[in-house]
């Protein structure tokens, strides 16, 4: 336990002293701050319906799933394929920790600073709640998605890094397989099957992402990601391992 | 301490370690030498399981690397060849991180992080990132970090390569040092750091292990031969004659002026013998020395003989 700390304390550190670090929050906090004032500017047109601002927020827009696709393989794309080409793999991989604590403390730490990059969005849940009253039910629902599906986007991205020894290689490729996992439920839309419908709707994640954000915790949206961010990491591990033979 | 048995490593097609087998018992220095790309680096990363082997055994305190790897690395401290540190941490960030990866008990970590960086003299950088050490410093802030969990066993690739003549001096008098209350495999190409560290040196070459003992026992037994270096005043053709009757003699070359060098077959001093054939002729003696071959005329006997016949079969391949 006290070496899995160790290591996750070592990645965070390598995260906030990286400029690329800073870069992505200040990314994100400009788009997400921007989409805020659209929503917000939208639903105070007297001709739109009444909708929960934040359900917006959460899931609601393309923005959101276009943060996820593109900065979650940013974030991953230096754990592993960074240390096998400068080396640090080699000392990190001949102390007595094992693949598995590795892989599981490089997520850990990514998960932290994806859930960092978020937090400050409680802040429009603050301006929210300064001038109407907020259902915070919800809220706790909305952001329970959002670290979900991020565990199970930074699991890939993390898989991939674990492949290549190029960052940039494994971001692309990170890229690559989350856009074939999140548009594969959109196919839901597209096929009459009613068997289809059913397995490709379990894996819409827009649905998913959309019944957190009405405060729909149902334990199919929890086990997909959760299971699928298991795999990933189990496959992380493997691949880890599997490097020793060349 | 370390069992290595029939340890093997195929890429694609090629041996790079090829049926390597040898015994380091405790407190042992041993020096592990050979040509660029002879397999000691691959052989090392075997022994510290950061490379499973194609087949073979390797086992450290007796435990076997393939079964306990965990516990295995526990009694390994390893400084790879290329010393890769975190560039954004502090070297004591950095020395403190080592010791609970390794497992440090809390309360000694401390202690040991002065302890490790006072033997590796590292004290006066301990607040500089260690993305902006030079070499010599990035290469013993690694040693320390390898020392940090007392490990019995030091495995070290290559540790004095790319420092100053000043740093190599500190670095060697360290690891003699560090020979004394470890078990020690040292990877080098240089061969007097082997003649000042080592108690027994392995050479390895294409992938398999060409000689095996003390640089004495590789000096004079085993392939050795030594030079014979004399001169005389005597007709050339019958001092010719007479030194090539001399026993273990063979080679007899001369400059015309009396110079002759003489190799030996064995490590026999022949200078009596010589001194004696003078006396017997009347001639006159004006030098002799019988110089013991260096372990580089050993290494490179050893290793370009392999590389000549090498060449030669790919010559043929060529023609085929």
């Amino acid at each position: 336990m006290r070496k899995l700390l160790a290591l996750v304390h070592r990645e965070l550190l390598a995260y906030f002293s990286s400029p690329l670090a800073y870069v992505v929050l200040t990314a994100f906090l400009f788009i997400n701050g921007y989409v805020f004032y659209l929503i917000v500017a939208y639903l105070n047109d007297p001709r739109t319906q009444a909708m929960a601002p934040l359900k917006l927020i959460f899931g609601g827009t393309i923005f959101f799933w276009l943060f996820l696709l593109f900065v979650v393989p940013v974030i991953t794309m230096r754990l592993l394929a960074e240390e096998r080409r400068t080396g640090t793999l080699e000392v990190l991989l001949t102390s007595p920790v094992s693949e598995g604590q590795v892989v599981i403390a490089k997520f850990l730490a990514s998960l932290v600073f994806y859930l960092f990059l978020w937090a400050p969005t409680l802040v429009y849940v603050a301006i929210l709640a300064s001038h109407a009253k907020i259902d915070y039910g919800p809220v706790a629902s909305g952001y329970l998605g959002i670290a979900l599906l991020g565990a199970m986007f930074l699991s890939v991205g993390l898989l991939t890094s674990a492949l290549v020894r190029n960052q940039i290689i494994a971001a692309i490729l990170a890229f690559a397989v989350l856009v074939v996992v999140f548009s594969l439920g959109l196919v839901e839309n597209l096929v009459t099957g009613a068997v289809a419908k059913g397995i490709l709707g379990y894996m819409n994640l827009w649905n998913t992402m959309d019944d957190f954000a009405r405060g729909i915790v149902d334990t199919r949206h929890v086990v997909y990601p959760a299971s699928l961010a298991g795999l990933f990491l189990f496959l992380a591990t493997k691949a880890l391992e599997a490097s020793k033979g060349r | 301490m370390i069992e290595v048995e029939g340890l093997t490593k195929r890429f694609v097609d090629k041996d790079v370690v090829d049926d390597v087998s040898f015994f380091v018992p405790e407190g042992e220095v041993l020096g592990f030498l050979g040509p660029n790309g002879a397999g000691k680096t691959t052989t090392m990363r075997m022994i510290t399981g950061f490379l499973t082997a194609t087949s073979g055994r390797v086992r450290v305190a007796g435990l076997e690397v393939e079964r306990n790897p965990l516990a295995v690395r526990a009694r390994i401290g390893y400084l790879p060849e290329n010393v890769a540190l975190y560039p954004e941490m502090r070297v004591d960030e950095y020395l403190r991180y080592r010791a609970a990866v390794e497992g440090v008990p809390r309360t000694e970590v401390g202690e040991r992080v002065e302890a490790v960086s006072e033997r590796c003299m590292v004290g006066d950088v301990r607040r500089q990132l260690a993305g902006t050490l030079s070499k010599g410093y990035r290469q013993r802030v690694g040693l320390a970090g390898a020392l940090i969990h007392r490990p019995p066993v030091l495995i070290l690739d290559e540790p004095t390569v790319g420092l100053d003549p000043r740093q190599i001096v500190k670095i060697r008098e360290l690891i003699t040092e560090l020979g004394r209350d470890h078990t020690v495999i040292l990877s080098t190409h240089i061969l007097p750091e082997v003649e000042q560290v080592c108690r027994r040196v392995l050479i390895i070459d294409d992938g398999k292990i060409v000689a095996d003992g003390t640089p004495d026992q590789l000096r004079s037994g085993l392939t050795g031969t030594a030079e014979l270096k004399v001169q005389l005043e005597a007709p050339e053709a019958e001092a010719r004659a007479g030194l090539e009757a001399l026993p273990a003699a063979s080679n007899v070359r001369s400059d015309g002026n009396g110079r002759f060098h003489v190799t030996v077959e064995s490590s026999a001093d022949l200078r009596r013998e010589v001194f004696n054939l003078a006396v017997r002729k009347g001639w006159v003696l004006l030098e002799l020395a019988q110089t013991m071959p260096s372990l580089e005329d050993i290494f490179l006997r050893l290793t370009t003989r392999d590389a000549a016949e090498q060449e030669a079969q790919n010559e043929e391949v060529a023609h085929a």
